[in-house]
């Protein structure tokens, strides 16, 4: 009979009812109990606790940093005036360069070895002037060359020996006169 | 007594966030404290990961957003911890002892809080028993009287499987408890 009575509190086990309070189910479904009193002594511990922790700061998002700022119309009339302004002094410049230019390469052309070869690049109404600065040139060129042999020529004599000097002097002094 | 979802309001209003959190508190304390003992097994231990688990519900509540109910959330949060303080503190315990099943069981015996029965006993040594799965599930459901619902968002199945589970689960118990 006690044995009958057991198998059905045993058969009826899990269908109990699970009401109330989920302690009170706990310590009669799994044996386990509490501390007296356990719940409000945990509350004012975790508020305690809470309290204790440091404040938490919600980071702060950065501010987008404004460098220029104008209206959406000025914005292109001024990006225009600054291509046109970029623009001009490109162009003024290259213009500058390329007179400049010109008048380099008359004078280096009237200075290159092949004289005639040379001429053929330059217009006809250029002619005169160039033969000028050629002329002017080989003048100029050929004088200060003889001027330095003239010096050379003193300046070895004084270190070449009086036995060879008169010898010397006429082979050197005949080429200079040549020249 | 307010709804969840005006005690979350409250709870993101810094003015308001201390005085929600002492709501929250008497509404779920019990009921999150009874999901981690059956965790961590012993009063001391779930005392501990239930102060751990309110920190960081207070510390994260601003980040809250919504996608569960605010019950599902601090249970998973809970749930995290448990797993956590398990794998901190009893893992070189387990590790000594050597067999984790009978572990549970000794540690649980020996609590200073826990006054089980034959019967209380039985049913501890048939849910140890259980995989990792089934314990979860028939725990939740049946102590905790939480909904498939809730338990699928807390452990991310599906409610169908649950289900099934959880009728396993039943089935094996009354089968053992009746033997």
């Amino acid at each position: 009979m006690k044995k009958s009575k057991e198998n059905s509190n045993q058969k009826h086990f899990l269908n109990t009812s699970v009401k109330g309070n989920i302690s009170d189910r706990h310590k009669a479904f799994l044996g386990t109990t509490l501390p007296e009193d356990y719940f409000a002594k945990s509350k004012s511990s975790i508020l305690n606790k809470i309290k204790e922790e440091p404040q938490i700061e919600q980071p702060k998002k950065p501010k987008k940093k404004l460098v220029f700022w104008m209206q959406p119309q000025f914005k292109y009339i001024a990006a225009a005036s600054l291509t046109i302004l970029l623009s001009l002094t490109v162009w003024l410049q290259n213009s500058r360069n390329s007179e400049d230019i010109q008048e380099n390469n008359f004078e280096q052309l009237a200075l290159t070895d092949d004289v005639l070869v040379s001429s053929l690049f330059l217009d006809d109404t250029e002619i005169d002037a160039f033969a000028e600065t050629v002329l002017f040139n080989e003048v100029l060129v050929k004088a200060e060359l003889s001027e330095q042999n003239l010096d050379n020529l003193i300046l070895n004599s004084l270190i070449i020996e009086d036995s060879l000097l008169e010898d010397y002097m006429d082979d050197k002094l005949i080429e200079t006169i040549i020249l | 007594m307010n709804t969840e979802a005006e005690l979350v309001k409250k709870l993101k209003n810094p003015t308001l966030k201390d005085m929600a959190f002492s709501e929250l508190l008497d509404v779920y304390q019990e009921r999150l404290y009874w999901h981690i003992r059956k965790i961590v097994i012993t009063h001391e231990n779930a005392d501990d990961v239930l102060q751990n688990t309110f920190i960081r519900v207070y510390k994260s509540v601003a980040n809250f957003q919504e996608k569960s109910t605010l019950h599902t959330w601090m249970y998973r949060i809970s749930f995290n911890e448990s797993m956590r303080y398990l794998d901190k503190n009893n893992k070189k315990q387990h590790e000594d002892i050597g067999d984790i099943s009978e572990s549970y069981l000794e540690v649980l015996f020996e609590d200073e809080y826990f006054d089980g029965d034959e019967i209380q006993r039985k049913l501890h040594q048939i849910i140890n028993g259980f995989t990792e799965k089934q314990q979860k599930v028939f725990q939740m459901k049946y102590f905790d009287d939480l909904s498939f619902r809730q338990i699928s968002e807390i452990l991310s199945k599906p409610e169908s499987t649950l289900k099934s589970t959880y009728y396993t689960a039943v089935k094996i118990i009354e089968e053992k408890i009746l033997l």
